[in-house]
Parts: structure tokens; sequence; C-alpha cells
């Protein structure tokens, strides 16, 4: 059990944070990483045996975030169970930083989960293109395209097109 | 085409995730979690295969067909696949020839035996490993060997006799399973009689055989080959078909959603693990048997008489008589029960039958 704590402590914060940014609920991306992290340690021998743990441990989370959002959240106010981005924003003395998360936030949630889920692991959990061709069972060639698409359609969102309350940087830094 | 700047990106997502603090009480949520589940029982779980989404269903129902088609049909093609292995997985069967005489039959109730003196696994020489079958190996006919030989030696020889016997099977890279000794004393005129199973690879057997019989004089010699090519090319085929199989729940395993799937799968996975342990042993034993032929060989002393059963008398033989008269005559009313009823019910039909002709006769007058 010790090394499961260890384990926890080093992998579950992040786990949780990419969680939260694939399903925009805190609540929900708890819940996810959970049953993601009891999944993966229960299999834990037979993930060992891969060359790299990491991509392993992402697709079971991105799995459990993907089941989630295919067959729970659909039936209910993703919003209303959890701690929003606005009720934190309400409550936070950086109410600038909080407010441009919430616009980045609005963002993703725009975006399709396969785009969500690309961009995610790969801005935010720094998976390389392998490692999230194997995240989420699809071939290099698809995540690459799935980037793209995601980007272009991130740099199109009115959100990230304007200057947020507390995003110091104009729309002409979103380069091409 | 317009597309956002990546390290822009990584910062504003790097950002939104800070936006909050990691919850203890999640963590805690997590370790109670994995308290809970380790102490959970897999049995409990296997009604969640029923409930199941659809997609996890389907593809567990999938794997469960492949699983049947390919353990029927890999042995059926593995078969058929060359002309050294035999087509049907009964066994073929060879018995060797009696030589001569009649086999004694010794170590039986001897009387005033004082010393009975047992070595079990002297294991001169060690067995090769068995557990890796090469590829080559598992298309080579498999045949395992046995045989029996029943020897007279001279008076107070069989202890030497059975030192050489020993020697012979070492010789040919064999070794001694068992021996068994019984010596007798001079003063119970009883004789000396013993038995040692010999081990020597499958292709020394013939000649030890040969050699054995110069050690005394052979009463009996009984060799039987049984051909186990087929069984073990069936177990074979029925590891690989249960390996794939094994590889497939993995892979659904990965693609399992919830935890119920995720053990719903993990029982089928153990089942087949342990069938697979199950056939490796099988296999495992067929080598043993395949690598190595056993003859048994039985030494008496020359002069030995086999036991002989006197004849009751007396009161002893009366009882006797009685018991078997007793038996006799309940196997008899067994045996008859079945005809008298026959009878008894052909006797009703005629009756019957009778009845209603003189019925009718008797209308008639």
């Amino acid at each position: 059990m010790n090394d499961f704590e260890a384990w926890l402590q080093e992998c579950y914060p992040q786990s949780v944070r990419t969680a939260y940014l694939i399903l925009g609920n805190r609540l929900d991306a708890e819940d996810a990483v959970q049953e993601a992290f009891l999944r993966a340690w229960k299999f834990r021998d037979s993930l060992v045996k891969e060359s790299s743990i990491r991509p392993w441990l992402y697709r079971v989370v991105v799995n459990t975030c993907t089941s989630k959002l295919r067959q729970e959240i659909p039936h209910r106010d993703r919003r209303s169970g959890g701690e929003t981005l606005a009720d934190v924003a309400a409550n936070d003395d950086f109410a600038g930083r909080i407010a441009l998360s919430h616009d980045v936030m609005s963002a993703l949630n725009d975006l399709a989960a396969h785009l969500r889920i690309v961009v995610v692991l790969r801005y935010y959990a720094d998976l390389s293109e392998r490692e999230i061709a194997i995240a989420i069972d699809r071939k290099p060639g698809t995540v690459k395209s799935r980037l793209n698409e995601a980007r272009r359609r991130l740099a199109e969102h009115p959100a990230l097109r304007s200057e947020g309350p507390g995003d110091s940087t104009s729309s002409e830094e979103i380069s091409a | 085409m317009t597309m956002i700047d990546e390290g822009r990106l990584r910062d504003v997502l790097r950002e939104a995730a800070d936006s909050f603090e990691i919850s203890e009480e999640a963590i805690d949520g997590v370790r109670t979690q994995a308290q809970a589940s380790k102490n959970e029982s897999w049995l409990s779980h296997v009604p969640v295969l029923a409930r199941l989404p659809g997609s996890a269903r389907g593809l567990l129902t999938a794997a469960a067909l492949v699983l049947i088609v390919g353990a029927i049909s890999l042995p059926l093609l593995r078969s058929e696949g060359g002309p050294s292995q035999s087509a049907s997985p009964a066994h073929r069967s060879s018995s060797g020839q009696v030589v001569s005489g009649t086999a004694l039959k010794t170590a039986t109730s001897l009387k005033g035996l004082p010393t009975t003196l047992t070595l079990t696994g002297s294991g001169e020489t060690p067995r090769p490993g068995t557990s890796s079958t090469s590829a080559a190996a598992s298309l080579a006919p498999k045949i395992e060997s046995t045989g029996s030989v029943h020897l007279m030696v001279g008076q107070g020889k069989v202890s030497s006799a059975l030192a050489t016997l020993g020697d012979l099977a070492i010789r040919d890279g064999g070794f001694v399973l068992s021996t068994q000794a019984t010596e007798g004393t001079r003063v119970t005129k009883s004789f000396s009689n013993g038995s040692i199973v010999l081990q020597v690879p499958q292709h020394f057997f013939a000649s030890l055989v040969a050699q054995v019989q110069r050690v005394g004089r052979a009463t009996s010699i009984v060799t039987s080959s049984n051909d186990v090519t087929g069984q073990y090319v069936d177990f074979e085929a029925q590891l690989k078909a249960l390996d794939a199989s094994r590889g497939q729940y993995l892979a659904i395993m990965t693609r399992a959603t919830t935890i119920g799937g995720i053990l719903a799968v993990q029982n089928q996975l153990d089942t087949i693990e342990s069938e697979m342990e199950q056939l490796q042993g099988q296999i495992n034993v067929l080598d043993n048997e395949t690598t190595y032929g056993a003859l048994t060989v039985s030494l008496a002393e020359a002069g030995q008489q086999s036991h002989v059963v006197t004849p009751r008398s007396g009161l002893a033989k009366a009882w006797h008589d009685a018991i078997a008269g007793f038996v006799h005559g309940f196997e008899w009313l067994i045996r008859i029960s079945g005809p008298a009823l026959f009878a008894v019910l052909c006797l009703g039909v005629l009756l019957a039958l009778g009845r209603l002709v003189w019925r009718a006769t008797r209308r008639r007058i």
C-alpha cells in the first residue's frame, strides 16, 4: 500500500487537473480520476511492463473521462453539482487570473471532446504526439491532425481572440 | 490558416488547471476505495457482467465466440497439419509380447518375513527440465514406453541383481526411480524378492530391456508403447487458443470504462489463466513420460513358490458355504424376478383374452 501512496502523491494532482480541463467540472474530475486510479492500480502489473507508464495512465484517465462525458454528464447539468470556475472566481483574490481561466474553460468546452482531449494532453500534460496516440489509441497522424484542428478552432474562439480581463496579451500574439 | 500559439496555449491551460487546490479529502477517498477494493472478493462481482454497457458486453461476447471457435478449429487445423501427427486424438497403443512362462506372483503374502527394506528415489541422475518445449520438439513423435520384467535369480543374489540393474540404468543416462527389497530368513525358509523401477531415455529403452534379461532368467516380459503425439498437439493448440483469448481480454480490459467491467473481465482472465496452467501441467507430465521410459523389474530367488491358498475345512468352510449359498439364493431370486414378471404379464393378457372369448361364445349360444 506504500507504493500506492507514493504513486498517488506523484500522479494524482496532475491527473485531476487534466481531467478537470477535459470535463470542465472539479467534482467530476475527482470522481473520474478516483475511478481511473483504482483501475490502473488494480492492473499495475500489466502497466509496469510497458516502456513508459505515463501514457497508459493517461489512457485510463482519458477513458474514464470519455465515459463520463458520454454516459453521465449529458444527462445532467455539468455545472450543477460541482464547484465551477465562476464559483471559484467569486471567492478568489486573483480574479483576473480566474477570469482568464474561465475564458479558457469556455473555449475548451466549445471544442469537441476528441479535440479537447488531445489539446489538454499535449499542452497541459506535456505528452508527445506518440504518447497521446497511445493514450487515445489512435495513430500519431490522427493526433497531429486533431491538434491542428483544435488549435485552429481555439484561435477563432472569441474568448481567446479578445483580450480577457486577466489577460495582458493582445490578440496579435495569437500567431499563425 | 490561423492557429493559436503553442506557448500561449500552454500558459493559459496551466493557469486554468491551477485555479483550484487539490483536495486532501479526494485523495483520502481514493485511499479508502483502494483499501476497500483490496478486500473485495472477485466472486461478488460476477453479476456485474450482466450490467455492463452494451459495447463492453458485445466485446465480451465476441471474445467468448472467438475463444470457442479457436478452441474447436485450432486442434482440427493442427491435427491435419502434418503426416507425423495423428488425425485422431485417441492413443495408438502397441503392446509388447510375453516372451515365456507365466508371471510369478511375487511379494504376495509371504509369511514370516522379518525384515522389509524399501529404498525410494535414489535419483543418481537428475531429470532434465521439462518446462521449455521447443516448436521442433512439438512436431517430433511423442512416445511413452513402459514395461515390466520378472526375473529369477540365484539364491542370495537379489541385492546384487538390484545393484546391477541400477548400474544399467545409470549407464544409459537414466536413473533409479524406486527400489524395494524384502529379505527372508533361512529359519522360515522364505525367499528374498524385490523390485526396482528404472527410467531411461526413450531411445535406450529397448536396449535396457535386452540387458535386463541377462541379469537373471526372465520368466515374463511385458512392454507397451503409447503414441501421445495427438494428445500433446491438442494440449498445445488449446494452450495457444487460450493465450490468444487472454490477449483479447487484456485488450478489452484497457477499453473498459467502469470498475465493474474491469472486475468482470479480470474474472474471465483468471479462469483462462487457470485453464492455461492446467494445460501446461498436463503438457509437462506428457513431456516427462515421453522423455523417459519406465521399466519395472521384479526379482525373485529361484525355487520360490507362489502363495497357495489352502482349502478351508471344518466350521470355517461351513460358514463360508452358508454365506455363499445365501448369496447365490438371493442372486437367483433377482435373476428370476424379470422372467417371472414377464410371465405374469403374459398370463394376465391371456386370461383377459380368454374371458372376452368366453363371453362372446356365451352370447352366441
